[in-house]
Parts: structure tokens; C-alpha cells; sequence
């Protein structure tokens, strides 16, 4: 089932969750709303499962005008981010309740609930825990069994709320793979909501990344990273090093690199700033482009070298494959001409707009 | 209609929370001013400023003011005693700390008064040297300490049990003698808590009534607090009188209420400050 | 060597968070010594006076018929009062913990208020709405309804001083706990009512107790307030604190500590089923 979106706001007092979002999320796919705290994701996921209501806006399941229906008709599977199992209850009935609730006339017989609560819990491989309480599981096993009570009532959408959020580094690695091998057999249209860009990049088919309840970019996962369409977005995914220039003619000028941009014709020099990612610079000893830095430290970090260099404006990283390094190493202190194979121009405005919402 | 999320119920809820509370709460206590206003100013003035009236306020709040720092101490140390020691009963002693709040204060009453009477197992001791315990002023401290108790334990107590061991193994690294480090550390952390039990306390013994009418001996001028006149003044049917005395006293004690709240809320603005 | 591992040894018992054996000694001296004098003592003698005249003088005590009156009219009122009150924490507990809405904080202060008031001023305000010459008072009067010096007066006192309790417990056991169980059940299709009887009431049952608890121990022992508003008619309008009250004043004391005796080991039992329920909510993983 597809999720549409349209113009949705939504106010708490004098902040501004969300500022007009329109949003389509294709029936089958995994989407991550993606950004930093505050940015209006959760917001955004409660809105859609009915647990908020928009200011203004509408909602569509499957074409049709959802805003106002109630969240018990919507639906919708959710999975919050500490768990909310019901601690009286043994992890069977947790993923019973959906069943259990259910008017007398649609209820599954007993042995029918036993049956799905069974092949659920076989499915997020914990059928073996099915008589304890959620207070005897480790965090991993309860967000699996959360994620086993809300498929249990068959939603047409799933909705999950940073749902490794509260896991260790380790644990949230192996959920990531195991949520995206189970979202490729069950096809359940998917919104996950996630601060963590790693996540997003691993799991999702289309990444929106939101701030300050907007959304910035939305695509696949290797459009948002190769192709970021705005300063936080860059600076959001991934690392980046930023340069300071100024734009003139259909040229930026940053030290020593120049480069045409097409946007700025004009004969007022505007500043600009450039991005270009750590593994996207080149360096030369002997070329008479480019900017001229000085290597300030050499780290090998399994299979990438990471360098830092010093240059007038301030540092640089950049990153090479351990072999391409070893094949011409670098000694420090040494002095070299670096120039990225791609750096991106914004006007220096655009960047100060969103540069307090990412931490860089 | 405005939005509240997804859980049912709230309406009925509130509705129903405020409608108990106007009925049983709110409007008979509204009786009190209503009747007292309904008294000339003169009227009202000189019922609540006779030498009787006076005296009773100054022992009423005097006594309980008394009694609320004894129990500030003693319950500080009974709470420290708890949290940090073990010894055989402890769990017995732990939850006898709440008798006197499950205890009927009549039974209280009667059983301070016996203990400290004269003849009583206690009074037949103090005798000699002189000191009289019931049917005196120091009686009715007595009976306030006895209901007050559990305030301060209480209160201090989940504060005691959550502080950090590391904040006194870094005193020590530093070089505070265990003294210091109760003086400069643990003190301050737990004395929001403890001014909070002893407002309790204090409030608690204000008002109370069954406890002290027996050990007090109710001599006016002498050993008469105030609820006990309240009800004196009800007995005689001048009810425009008790409800006089009582506004008083509800206005005198919702001040020092405030103040004390007040003081807690300067505080931890001052170290929130303080902290940034 | 084997002299510098002794003095280490004889050294290293006390850790630099303890206090000396003197310090301890004293502070568990004052402690013990404190509660033995206030607390411990005085039950004793409530037992000890009570069966001072044996145990069939004790048994006549406690059965005679005011007393009986007495003992069979402080359970009605605390059997009316507490459902009442209990309701109530429900329903502002549900209000403040779940939604939010302008004036929570005054609603929570003034539900602390009769804490702050004087039982005997709690008598007097239904004195003054009731009473003879109060506001309904002719009213009243004309229907042949009695309120005070009457049972319905007792009622309303013993609601008013075990008002704030059950409300007090639940209020920020509900905010600590959060809404998420409650919105899942919504999620998976739950209906308020379903929401309510199989997670919000399993999750605070501990909770809902131990304020019953505090509120029933109150209400069966409340003095003052009942004192003003019951008019003290033998066999009619006593509770038993007011029997013993005037079975005290009559010079009867061991009649008088014989019921007393009763509303102790009542207060013995509250106590030990708050301590068991306290165990409860610091153990939740123990299941029955």
C-alpha cells in the first residue's frame, strides 16, 4: 500500500515540527526519514500512524484520504524505539494482543492465534522464548519480538521509530541486515525513522532527509550521498571537507582552484563555499594546480589511509585505498598540490540557512 | 475540537477529576471564607487577636516548628542509618518508620499521654528530676514529633540511596575527611529533600488534633492550640468564631507553605545557574 | 614483611565512604534509640494496658455492643470512601499523566490540599455547608435529610482526609512509565476500555495498591475531621477513634486501650501489606 503526503504542518506552541511536507512513499518500499534530532522525522512517523494529528495537510493510504481516520483503523504496524511491550505479559501474549482485541466476530479462533503467534515468532527466530516476559530478553530480542506484535495483526504499513535506537553498536549491526532481509520477503510498504545515516544508507531503498521540518533531499541511497542537493545534506551524510571562496564571471575561485559555475555570471563576486569528499581529492607533488597544503598526519585505518593535510584555509582529509597509498606514500611535513575530482559550489548563503542543523 | 492525541478518555477524566474535586473540596472550603467574610472587619478582628487566640497561635506554630526540626535531624540520621548500615530487623524497623501515619491519632493520643503521664512508664522516670512531660507545652512536641516522623525519613531517604558512592570516593581522593565530606557534599545534596520532609512535618503538626488533645492537658494560655479552640468555639455553636480562627490559620500556614516553596524553587534556580 | 602485610590487613576494612566504629555506633545508638522511644514504646503499651485487666475483660471490650457500632460504621466509611477516592486518582492520574492541557500544575497543587488542612478544619467546612444553620442547612432540614451528626457526614469527612492519596501514588508512577504501551494497544486495534482492564491497569496495579493502602490506613483512623462532624451519639454516630476517645475521658482506660488495641494491630496489618507491596514495585521481575 502507498503513502502520500501532501502539505502537512504541524506546530507545538511556537515551534514548527514539520513545514509543509509532501512526501510519496511507494507501496513495497523501505523509506528512512533521516536527520538530525528535532528535524520533525518522528513527528512525521507519528503523523502518518495517527498517533498526532496534522495542523494542516492530508494523508493518503493506497489513494485514499486517511488524515482523519482513527489510528485503530489505520492499519498500521508501529515499532517504538524502547519496545513498549507490555511488561505484565509473556512474549507470546504481547504478540497475541493485536489478535486477542479483535471484535468477536473477526477473531481468530485459539488455535489459529497460537498458530500465527508461532510461525511469528519462528520468522524473528525467538519462538524459543515465547513463555518468558519482556524484562527477562535482552534489548535485540525485544525489538524483534515489538516488530513480531506488530506484524502480528498483518498491517498494510510498517512504521519504526529508531527502532535500534537504544541497541549496542554490534546488536544494531546484525538487526539492520536481518530488518532488511525481512522487509525483502515480506514487502510490507516501510517508514523507518533514524538519525544514524549509516542505517539509512544499509537499509533503505529511498532516503528523505529531513531538517528543521523540511525535507531536504529525498532519493536513493547513492543519489543523497553522491549527489547532495544541499549544503546540510553534505554535511549531514558522510564526511566532507568545505572550502571558502568567492564566485565572479561563471567562475569560483578557492585559493588556488578555479572552477566554472554556470548558476553565477554576474560581475559581483558572491562567497561561496565548496564540498568535496575526503576520497574525491586527488594529490600531486609535482603539479602547478590546485591548492597547496602540507601533510599533517598519515593513519591507516584497515583498508583506507586517511590523511590530513594543512592549507592556508584551514584542513583537509582525504582518503585513499591502503594500496593506492602504499604505492606512493606520503611522508609528513611534506609539501603537495591537492585537487578534488569533483567539488560541489553553494553560495555561502545557502549554506549558513541550514549549517546550525548539522553538526558537520 | 482540539486534537489530543490517540488515547481515549480524557475528557471524561478531567471532567470527572474536576467535578470531585470542586465538590468535595473546593466548594466546602470556599464555605469558610464566604462565612468569614460575612463578618465585619471589627467583628473579625477581634475574635481572631484575643490574648486566648494569640496564644494558641504562637504555640500551635512554635510547637510544630519545634517538632519538624527534631524530626529534621533525628529523621536525617534514621534515613542514614537505613540507607547505609545493615543490622539485624532492619526491614522491621524500616517499615515501623510508617506506624505513626497508619496509627490512629486518638490511639496515639492515649498512648503518649499514658506513656508521659506522671504515673506513666516514662512521666514516673522524668519525675523526679522535675520535668513535666504531658499535660505541659513539651507534651504536645512530643505528640507532634511522634505523627511527623515518617515525613523526613521519607523524603530523604530515596535521595540517600541514589547518590552516587563516587561523589564520596572523589571527596576522599581529593583529600576531605569524612566530616568534610558529609558537611560539603552529602548535606547539600540531600537538603532539598530534607526541607521538603520537614515543610511536611511542619505542615502535618499545624493542623493536627488528635495526637495532642490528650497529652496537652488544653489549658488556655497554656497548653491550647489552636484546633482544639476551633472546636471549642463549634461546641458553643458559635460557628462564625471557628470559622474566623480556622481562616487565620489556613491563610497563616498557606504563607509560610509558599515561603518555604519559594525558598526551594530560589534554590534550585541558584544552582541551575550556578551549573551552566 | 610479614609484619607490613599485617598492619595493611588490620588497615583496609574500612573503605573511605565509611565512618568510623565510634561515628557508626553513635548514629545506630541515636537512630534505634529514637525509634525505640517513639515508636516502640508506645506500642507496647497499647497491649500491655489492654490486656491489664486480662484477656476476657478484653474480649467483653471489644465486644460490646457500642463498640461494635463503632468498629462496623469505621469500615463503612472507609469502605465508601476509598472506592471513591479511588476513582478519582484513576481519572486525574489518566488526565495529568496523558495529556496536557493549561493548568496541570494548579490542578496537581490543589489536589495536595487537604493534606495541608487541619482535620478539624475539614469537619467545620462540612459543618458550614450542612449544619443546621449552614447553607443547605434548612434544606436540609425540610427533607428530613441529616448530614451532620449523621453518617453521611462521617463519609464525607473520612473522603476528604484520604482524598489526595491514591491520585498522589499514581500520578507520577503513570508519567515515569509513559504512554507507549498505551498507544501500541490502540495501534494493534485495542479499544479504550480493552487499553484500560489489559495494559494501563495490569501495568499500575502496584501502584493503585499501595495508594488503597495509605488511604484505607487513614480513613480508618481519622479523628479529628470525623470528630467535628459526628456529634459523638453512642452507638450511632462513633467510629471507633471516637469510642476510644470517650471511653478515655470516661476514665475507662482499658476498655478504652482494648479498642485501641484493635485500630493498632489494624495499622500493624496496613503496614506490613504497604511494606509487601513497596517489595512489589522495587522487584517487578518476581512473579507470583
Amino acid at each position: 500500500m502507498s503513502i502520500e503526503i501532501h502539505s502537512l504542518w504541524k506546530r507545538f506552541g511556537n515551534f514548527t515540527a514539520l513545514a509543509g511536507i509532501d512526501l510519496e512513499v511507494p507501496a513495497g518500499q523501505l523509506v528512512a526519514l533521516l536527520g538530525p534530532s528535532g528535524c520533525g522525522k518522528t513527528t512525521l512517523l507519528r503523523i502518518i500512524a495517527g498517533l498526532e494529528t496534522a495542523d494542516s495537510g492530508s494523508i493518503l493510504f493506497h489513494g485514499e484520504d486517511a488524515t482523519r481516520r482513527h489510528a485503530r483503523e489505520r492499519g498500521v504496524g508501529f515499532v517504538f524505539q524502547h519496545y513498549a511491550l507490555f511488561q505484565h505479559m509473556s512474549v507470546f501474549e504481547n504478540v497475541a494482543f493485536g489478535l486477542r482485541v479483535m471484535s468477536r466476530k473477526i477473531r481468530p479462533k485459539e488455535e489459529e492465534i497460537r498458530q500465527r503467534v508461532f510461525s511469528l515468532l519462528e520468522m524473528v527466530q525467538l519462538d524459543w522464548l515465547a513463555e518468558r516476559y519482556p524484562s527477562q530478553l535482552s534489548g535485540g530480542q525485544r525489538q524483534r519480538i515489538a516488530l513480531a506484535r506488530a506484524l502480528a495483526v498483518q498491517p498494510k504499513v510498517l512504521l519504526l521509530d529508531e527502532p535500534f535506537g537504544a541497541l549496542d553498536t554490534q546488536v544494531r549491526k546484525e538487526l539492520r541486515s536481518w530488518l532488511r532481509r525481512l522487509h525483502d520477503e515480506l514487502h510490507v510498504t516501510s517508514v523507518l525513522v533514524t538519525h544514524d545515516q549509516e542505517e539509512a544508507l544499509e537499509v533503505a531503498d529511498r532516503i528523505v532527509v529531513m531538517n528543521k521540518g523540511r525535507i531536504e533531499q529525498i532519493g536513493s541511497p547513492d543519489e543523497v550521498y553522491d549527489n547532495p542537493a544541499t549544503p546540510f545534506v553534505y554535511q549531514f551524510l558522510g564526511n566532507v571537507n568545505r572550502f571558502q571562496g568567492y564566485a565572479v564571471q561563471g567562475w569560483a575561485e578557492f585559493g588556488g582552484l578555479r572552477q566554472p559555475v554556470l548558476e553565477h555570471g554576474g560581475d559581483t563576486a558572491i562567497e561561496v563555499l565548496g564540498y568535496a569528499r575526503p576520497h574525491e581529492i586527488d594529490v600531486k607533488r609535482d603539479d602547478q594546480q590546485g591548492l597547496v597544503a602540507t601533510v599533517a598526519h598519515v593513519r591507516t585505518l584497515g583498508p583506507i589511509t586517511r590523511i590530513e593535510l594543512v592549507f592556508e584555509g584551514g584542513r583537509i582529509q582525504m582518503e585513499l585505498t591502503r594500496e593506492r597509498y602504499q604505492a606512493d606514500p606520503l611522508q609528513v611535513g611534506e609539501t603537495v598540490r591537492i585537487r578534488p575530482r569533483r567539488l560541489q559550489v553553494f553560495p555561502a548563503e545557502q549554506a549558513a540557512e541550514t549549517a546550525t542543523g548539522a553538526a558537520g | 475540537m482540539r486534537h489530543r492525541g490517540v488515547l481515549p478518555g480524557f475528557g471524561p477524566a478531567l471532567g470527572f477529576s474536576l467535578a470531585y474535586l470542586c465538590l468535595i473540596v473546593l466548594i466546602p472550603l470556599s464555605a469558610t471564607f464566604i462565612k468569614a467574610a460575612g463578618l465585619s472587619w471589627q467583628a473579625f478582628w477581634e475574635t481572631t487577636t484575643t490574648p486566648r487566640v494569640l496564644a494558641s497561635y504562637r504555640l500551635t506554630f512554635g510547637a510544630s516548628l519545634i517538632a519538624a526540626l527534631v524530626n529534621a535531624f533525628f529523621g536525617l540520621v534514621v534515613a542514614w542509618v537505613l540507607v547505609r548500615y545493615r543490622f539485624p530487623g532492619k526491614r522491621m524497623v524500616d517499615a515501623l518508620v510508617d506506624l505513626p501515619f497508619a496509627l490512629p491519632t486518638a490511639v496515639a493520643g492515649i498512648t503518649l499521654a499514658s506513656l508521659y503521664a506522671p504515673n506513666g512508664w516514662l512521666g514516673s522516670l522524668l519525675a523526679p528530676y522535675g520535668i513535666k512531660v504531658a499535660y505541659t507545652p513539651l507534651g504536645i512536641v512530643v505528640a507532634l514529633i511522634f505523627i511527623g516522623l515518617p515525613f523526613v525519613v521519607r523524603t530523604v531517604e530515596p535521595v540517600l540511596q541514589e547518590l552516587e558512592q563516587e561523589l564520596e570516593e572523589a571527596a576522599a581522593s581529593l583529600g576531605a575527611s569524612r566530616w568534610q565530606t558529609f558537611y560539603r557534599v552529602l548535606l547539600p545534596a540531600v537538603m532539598p529533600a530534607l526541607i521538603t520532609g520537614f515543610t511536611m512535618a511542619f505542615a502535618r503538626a499545624i493542623g493536627e488534633y488528635g495526637s495532642v488533645i490528650f497529652i496537652a492537658g488544653n489549658m488556655p494560655m497554656v497548653s491550647e492550640i489552636t484546633p482544639v479552640l476551633i472546636v471549642g468555639r463549634l461546641e458553643q455553636y458559635d460557628y462564625a468564631g471557628a470559622t474566623a480562627i480556622a481562616v487565620v490559620m489556613m491563610v497563616i500556614s498557606f504563607i509560610l507553605l509558599l515561603v518555604i516553596n519559594l525558598f526551594q524553587a530560589w534554590r534550585a534556580h541558584r544552582e541551575l545557574r550556578g551549573s551552566v | 614483611m610479614a609484619t607490613i602485610a599485617a598492619a595493611i590487613v588490620a588497615d583496609s576494612p574500612r573503605r573511605v565512604t565509611e565512618e568510623g566504629p565510634w561515628v557508626r555506633g553513635l548514629l545506630l545508638t541515636l537512630a534505634l534509640g529514637f525509634m525505640g522511644l517513639f515508636l516502640w514504646l508506645p506500642v507496647s503499651l497499647v497491649f500491655t494496658e489492654a490486656l491489664r485487666k486480662g484477656v476476657e475483660f478484653y474480649l467483653a471490650a471489644i465486644t460490646e455492643p457500642d463498640a461494635l457500632t463503632a468498629i462496623r460504621l469505621t469500615l463503612l466509611a472507609s469502605a465508601i470512601a476509598v472506592p471513591l477516592n479511588l476513582i478519582f486518582g484513576l481519572a486525574a492520574a489518566w488526565a495529568i499523566a496523558r495529556f496536557d492541557f493549561p493548568g496541570k500544575g494548579l490542578l496537581i497543587t490543589l489536589i495536595d490540599l487537604p493534606f495541608a488542612i487541619s482535620p478539624v478544619i475539614a469537619g467545620l467546612i462540612y459543618v458550614l455547608m450542612f449544619g443546621a444553620q449552614g447553607w443547605f442547612g434548612s434544606w436540609l432540614a425540610g427533607h428530613d435529610i441529616k448530614i451532620i451528626f449523621a453518617v453521611p457526614g462521617i463519609v464525607l469527612a473520612t473522603i476528604f482526609v484520604t482524598f489526595p492519596f491514591v491520585a498522589r501514588e499514581l500520578i507520577p508512577l503513570m508519567q515515569a512509565q509513559g504512554k507507549d504501551e498505551e498507544e501500541a494497544a490502540i495501534l494493534l486495534g485495542a479499544g479504550g476500555w480493552q487499553m484500560f482492564w489489559r495494559v494501563t491497569l495490569p501495568n499500575i496495579r502496584w501502584g493503585l495498591l499501595y495508594g488503597v493502602i495509605l488511604c484505607t490506613a487513614r480513613g480508618l483512623g481519622e479523628f479529628g475531621a470525623v470528630s467535628v462532624v459526628s456529634g459523638h451519639i453512642r452507638g450511632l454516630t462513633n467510629t471507633l477513634p471516637l469510642h476510644v476517645e470517650i471511653l478515655y475521658n470516661e476514665y475507662n482506660g482499658v476498655a478504652a486501650f482494648a479498642c485501641a488495641s484493635l485500630l493498632t494491630l489494624l495499622a500493624l496489618v496496613m503496614l506490613a501489606a504497604k511494606t509487601f507491596v513497596q517489595w512489589r514495585i522495587d522487584h517487578p521481575g518476581n512473579r507470583l
